[in-house]
């Protein structure tokens, strides 16, 4: 049987799934992507974090942005909102995440949105370095 | 009411996790990054706050 080692060195995660199949794990499921790395301790802590930063950005009026006609920087934001991955689909189908810009936290709500986002796209890329051996 | 300085500490700390474990593997390593990063963002922003005090509101 293989070790986590040889499976990385060969480009592939402990659990023998292929890469990009990893990478979109990471992406879906803040933290998976690394659970299945065996990366448990830091899985459970970057699920842990990003899930409570999205929590707190939604219980403060935050916003998931999305693309908007004529404001350029809307598209880098929905990056960053997309990224949130199963959170953002799970806020998206209850209809939360509007935004209420009245709010006097409506930014603070914003930024720990875009911030949990652009963390799980990091975990995505560390997926993918620690899969390509670049990374313990 | 929002205390805008609690939710900066909560933020700072949240993202000094993050990158303790993203980037660190030893747990003496983790902590001492995690205290820099929560002791640079959370200094830096005051410190970025008095600096723009002068400058009036448009």
């Amino acid at each position: 049987m293989a070790t986590v080692r040889e499976d990385v060195r060969m480009g592939r995660g402990a659990a023998s799934l292929p890469e990009h199949v990893l990478m979109v794990a990471a992406w879906l499921v803040p933290g998976l992507g690394h659970f299945l790395l065996n990366r448990k301790l830091r899985a459970a802590v970057f699920s842990a974090v990003i899930t409570v930063e999205f929590v707190l950005g939604l219980a403060l009026h935050g916003e998931l942005i999305l693309p908007r006609a004529g404001e350029p920087l809307s598209y880098l934001a929905a990056v960053a909102t997309v990224g949130n991955g199963i959170l953002f689909l799970l806020a998206t189908l209850l209809g939360v995440g509007e935004g209420v810009v009245t709010a006097a936290s409506y930014e603070y709500g914003n930024s720990f949105l875009l911030t949990a986002g652009m963390m799980n796209l990091l975990l995505v890329l560390d997926v993918h370095d620690i899969v390509v051996g670049r990374k313990e | 009411m929002v205390d805008h300085f609690l939710l900066l500490v909560v933020q700072a700390a949240l993202i000094a996790v993050f990158f303790a474990f993203l980037w660190k593997r030893d747990g003496r390593e983790r902590l001492r990054y995690l205290l820099k990063v929560l002791a640079a963002l959370v200094l830096g922003a005051v410190a970025l706050g008095w600096l723009m005090y002068p400058f009036p509101r448009p």
